[in-house]
């Protein structure tokens, strides 16, 4: 596999910038290794730190993987609670966690975000709740029914079982996490899923469902990633590396240059924000294959955003965020100071707006920035040039300088922070 | 008809003199000329223009003389229209039947009624298709004959009042004379150069040439003055025609003016009509009565704006000038009219906020060939200016709004309700502020719903007591209220609420933009932010009303929104327990629940409770609910009860023979 690419890169003698500064690919290879070692070495020292183990001020809510059948019992004997406050003449209420921002909690010992366990009452007999509160009865119906059955659905078909009640997809959704949190299960249990998004290809391969996938054998798109993470189980893999890409273009590009060929790794990506499934699997594929993750995202806030989502969680999904986020991601690119270091023409680069400023000022204030001083370095760079440049800014020397030239240059200097 | 006579005549010169190297002639020009031909300037562009402005500054002459004697004012204007046979019988001329009809712009030539024929046709076909379809048809406009350039319409513009009046020998030149007024000084006055009423009647005598007719008495005068006269436009001195003294049986005071001129009612009716209603907001102790009289009685229009309260505004008071908002001539003028001898007294007396020992200072500033004591006379014009330099960069005192006269909050507040009848009005009247040395007051309304409003902002202007019609889009209000102010933030919404704004800026000098002074301009920060802040104050009063309301409204459809969801909720929950109660019947010999569960399902599957069963126990509890909120809500509003508003109720013109029914809380005085 090595040859072939070797013989890729002779017919491609582009003078592409920098690209004499390029060892040769073993050379490379062998950079790797060291670090795939001695990260997976020191990962598995230290063991990973719970919620329990550290003795926060104040308790926290999460959440774990439920069976179908405690959960069916869980709103069993909610609904049997409510019946009775019902019967007895007193309406009824929900109990829900909130997920609002105060209610959310950084903890930088274990580099995520979690739910503090403040609850907000959600009354039937109460103008401002009682949409809600019908909401809420009618999604838990709805998951006692998935429950009963035990298959899943996606949120979509969730809403369309209900839309005059619904009215929008968003209200439901937001119910649905709200009813996760107060049955302390994830969503996953719930039987619920999204849509696929993510998608993942390269050296690995899994089972789903018990059919054996391999992601080198998976056409250019590559794998999608299933939205239910129970199905997916025994992952090998060879690669050194997984490379979490923030862009479809990117990821194609990689794919298509099949550039886990020349450097054995696996590369994901959610298209953007990344979703629930995509995140349990890159946390999944972390955790079996001990591999160090590598990010490739736009040099811009929503790019380290993005970055923050995989790595300390979102706060919406807070309550979930032990199972949901992957420690330790590096910022491999395209980081602002790349602009100026691999000389990226100004016409590929775009002035930052307002509100890309205010992001990124906001952002310098996050604890989850803050701990890296790096990032912190970076960040201000990006808010004091206010400039920012996408992944496919490099395309500018050419479609496969990504991943002929910057991406091996990157990986050979060790430059991720 | 429009273009007079001397334009074109200037025209005429202008285009010949390159032509024919003529010696130029050195002419002069009296100011009636001048205005005559610059007739825009004030606001008599076009006819229709032109009958608009006679009314006002005619509507406004007559407020100021009624305010300067702090009488009540009531003005009675009545516009008539004169048809063409009636105009010419009254200037002597006999009508003419066209003979030549070719000669005539609006002659219809043969080929051109064919083709009107021909789409009238098609126009009824379409119509009548449309009829047969039973679809709504709108009514088509009857088809206007074409209104040739000849087509003048003239009216009739009577304007009577019961101000001052005039004195008796001063009338002739207080209308034949542009330029000659008693309104000038420094003072917040409505009309300003002395021009309205000589505008009025030079555009009637360039359009009818018919004299203006005016009586007046002053107040304890035994007689009548009536004049008719007409203004010697090439020397701008009045032509008096007649000049006599008159019975005054009635004892009467103020002054009835009647002035003939074209005009156009068609197109400026609404303008007209809107005028009217606005200074009857900005003048709620005025009674206007407005009059339009025509041979067809149904576009006749009789409007009374009647007296809503007796508190007038006080009478604006003269003022001195600010240093800071003088200019070199105005400096040398005043020295000219002064009484004072020497520097130290003229700086002391003749300005504003210049104490004795601040006069001593700046004369000190001036330079070592000033002296306090130094005579003004012999002041030299390179002296002049060091003064007006000092004048410039010096800081002074902001002078205090004292002089200026706002209609004020209250008298806006019964302007806006009774004009308008809102559901919500907030008021609100800013302190004096300065812009070049000029004090300025704001004083804004905001009103919520109400009768003849359209959706969406309304703005109203006025400025020192005016109405501002025109060029709304430009001027600081509209960007104002359009621009920098976050409705949503109040709680009203910009384009479904019936939203009205009134600001009314009172100040010696408004810093009217372009011509017509029918706005203020937007680049003006000091007036800009003292608007933004009065509309901002009567926002939040609002607030708090709307926000009340919303309440009471949330008040009445709790129950309705309440009930909405029982059906969902119950639904659900009964969903779930039918199920449970299936599945523990099936499996009956693992009895999971406990014993009041149990009992529950069973229940349940007995058919004992149904969805019906939850359905009225919630609805009994949200019945609950529902009757305790109210009950709380009733407290809390209880004790915040709204202020009532006094009750105006005009007194009748009787003798003084009341009687008085006493009752423990009020007294009710009857007169008969």
């Amino acid at each position: 596999m090595a040859e072939s690419s070797k013989k890729r890169r002779r017919t491609n003698t582009d003078d592409l910038p920098f690209k004499n500064k390029l060892k040769p690919d073993s050379t490379i290879l062998q950079t790797l290794k060291d670090f795939s070692t001695s990260s997976s070495s020191s990962s598995s020292s230290s063991k990973t730190l719970t919620l329990q183990d550290l003795s926060l001020p104040f308790s926290c809510r999460e959440v774990s993987d439920l069976s179908l059948s405690s959960v069916q019992s869980n709103i069993e004997s909610l609904v049997l609670r409510i019946a009775h406050s019902i019967l007895s003449g007193n309406g009824f209420a929900f109990d829900v966690p909130s997920r609002a921002a105060t209610n959310q909690f950084y903890v930088p010992e274990l580099d995520r975000i979690v739910l503090k366990d403040k609850s907000s009452l959600r009354p039937f007999a109460n103008i401002s709740t009682v949409r809600k509160s019908a909401i809420t009865a009618r999604i838990l119906q709805l998951v006692h029914q998935l429950c009963i059955k035990g298959i899943h659905v996606t949120k979509r078909d969730l809403f369309y079982t209900d839309v005059k009640l619904f009215q929008d997809q968003i209200q439901s959704d937001t119910v649905l996490d709200d009813v996760s949190c107060m049955l302390g299960c994830t969503r996953s249990s719930l039987n619920v899923v999204a849509a696929e998004k993510g998608v993942v290809v390269g050296r690995l391969i899994f089972s789903d469902n018990g059919d054996m996938i391999d992601c080198t054998k998976m056409g250019m798109g590559g794998k999608a990633i299933p939205p239910n993470i129970d199905r997916v189980g025994d992952m090998q893999s060879d690669a050194l590396f997984i490379l979490l890409v923030e862009k479809d273009a990117a990821y194609m590009r990689l794919a298509e240059d099949r550039f886990y060929n020349r450097f054995p790794c696996i590369i994901v990506t959610a298209k953007g924000q990344p979703d629930v499934a995509t995140r349990l699997f890159l946390k999944k594929m972390k955790m079996e294959l001990n591999l160090p993750v590598l990010a490739l995202v736009d040099s811009d806030p929503y790019g380290l955003k993005i970055l923050s989502v995989y790595g300390c969680g979102s706060k919406n999904m807070s309550y979930d965020s032990a199972n949901l986020t992957t420690p330790d991601i590096k910022w491999l690119g395209v980081r602002p100071s790349d602009l100026d270091k691999y000389k990226i023409p100004e016409q590929c680069r775009l002035p930052m707006t307002e509100q890309d400023i205010k992001t990124g000022k906001d952002m310098l204030e996050e604890d989850f920035v803050k701990k890296n001083p790096g990032w912190v370095e970076e960040l201000t760079l990006m808010v004091k040039t206010k400039q920012k440049a996408e992944i496919q800014a490099l395309s500018t020397f050419g479609f496969q300088y990504l991943s002929e030239v910057y991406l091996p240059l990157k990986l050979q200097q060790k430059d991720w922070l | 008809m429009d273009s007079s006579e001397s334009p074109t005549e200037t025209k005429k010169t202008k285009s010949k003199t390159p032509r024919k190297n003529k010696e130029t002639v050195l002419k002069q020009k009296s100011p009636a000329e001048f205005f005559a031909e610059n007739k825009n300037i004030a606001g008599f562009d076009n006819p229709g223009k032109s009958l608009y402005t006679t009314v006002r500054e005619l509507v406004e002459n007559s407020l100021d003389s009624a305010e300067s004697i702090s009488e009540l004012p009531v003005v009675e204007i009545t516009i008539e229209e004169i048809n063409k046979s009636k105009f010419n019988s009254m200037i002597g001329l006999i009508d003419c039947e066209r003979v030549d009809a070719e000669l005539y712009d609006d002659y219809e030539t043969e080929k051109a009624r064919e083709k009107r024929l021909a789409k009238e046709a098609r126009a009824q076909e379409i119509q009548a298709k449309n009829a047969a379809l039973g679809k709504k048809v709108k009514e088509t406009p009857a088809s206007k004959g074409i209104r040739g350039r000849g087509e003048a319409s003239f009216y009739r513009v009577i304007c009577k009042d019961n101000g001052k009046g005039m004195p008796h020998d001063d009338i002739p030149n207080m209308f034949g004379r542009v330029l000659s007024g008693t309104k000038y000084g420094l003072k917040q006055t409505r009309g300003k150069f002395g021009l309205g009423a000589k505008m009025a009647l030079i555009w009637s005598k360039m359009s009818t040439g018919l004299p203006i007719e005016i009586s007046s008495s002053m107040r304890n005068q035994s007689y009548i003055s009536f004049c008719r006269l007409d203004i010697d436009i090439h020397k701008n001195i009045p032509h008096v025609h007649v000049n006599e003294k008159r019975e005054n049986k009635e004892r009467w005071h103020g002054a009835e003016i009647q002035v003939v001129i074209e005009g156009n009612w068609t197109t400026y009716r609404s303008k007209i009509l809107h005028y009217m209603r606005q200074m009857a907001v900005i003048t709620p102790y005025a009674q206007f009565l407005f009059k339009f009289v025509s041979d067809a009685p149904e576009k006749n229009v009789t409007i009374r704006f009647s007296r809503r309260t007796d508190v007038m505004p006080p009478v604006p008071l003269e003022t001195k000038h600010h240093p800071s908002s003088v200019d070199l001539l105005l400096i040398k003028r005043l020295i000219a009219e002064t009484s004072k001898q020497n520097l130290l007294q003229f700086l002391q007396h003749e300005f504003v906020n210049i104490s004795k020992s601040h006069a001593e200072r700046l004369i000190g500033e001036m330079g070592p060939d000033f002296s306090p004591k130094m005579a003004l006379k012999s002041l030299t014009p390179q002296q002049l200016v060091r003064i007006h330099q000092l004048f410039r960069q010096a800081k002074f005192d902001d002078p205090n709004g004292h002089c200026l006269s706002p209609a004020g909050e209250y008298n806006l507040r019964l302007g806006i309700i009774k004009e308008l009848h809102p559901d919500m009005v907030a008021t609100y009247s800013g302190s004096a502020q300065v812009f070049e040395g000029h004090p300025f007051i704001v004083e804004a309304g905001v009103s919520i719903g109400g009768k003849n409003v359209k959706q969406g902002l309304n703005i109203f202007r006025f400025a020192n007591r005016i109405p501002l019609l025109f060029e709304q889009g430009a001027d600081v209000v509209t960007r104002t209220a359009l621009k920098r102010i976050n409705w949503s933030s109040y709680k009203i919404n910009q384009l479904q609420d019936k939203i009205g704004i009134f600001v009314s800026i009172v100040s010696t000098k408004i810093p009217f933009k372009g011509t017509g002074k029918e706005y203020i301009g937007d680049d003006i920060t000091e007036i800009a932010s003292a608007v933004k802040y009065s509309i901002q104050q009567c926002c939040i009063q609002l607030k708090s009303k709307i926000v009340k309301k919303m309440q009471a409204r949330e008040q009445q459809e709790r129950k309705r929104n309440l009930s909405k969801y029982i059906p969902d909720a119950t639904g659900a929950v009964y969903n779930v327990l039918k199920d449970m109660a299936e599945t523990q019947l099936h499996a009956s010999k693992k009895f999971r629940y406990g014993d009041d569960d149990g009992e529950l399902l069973r229940k349940v599957y007995e058919n004992l409770i149904t969805k019906e069963t939850l359905s009225e126990k919630l609805a009994k509890h949200v019945e609950q609910v529902d009757y305790e909120m109210a009950l709380e809500y009733a407290t809390q509003s209880g004790v915040s009860e709204e202020p009532r508003e006094a009750i105006y109720i005009q007194p009748l013109e009787t003798e003084n023979k009341i009687i008085d029914l006493h009752s423990p809380f009020f007294v009710f005085r009857m007169f008969y």
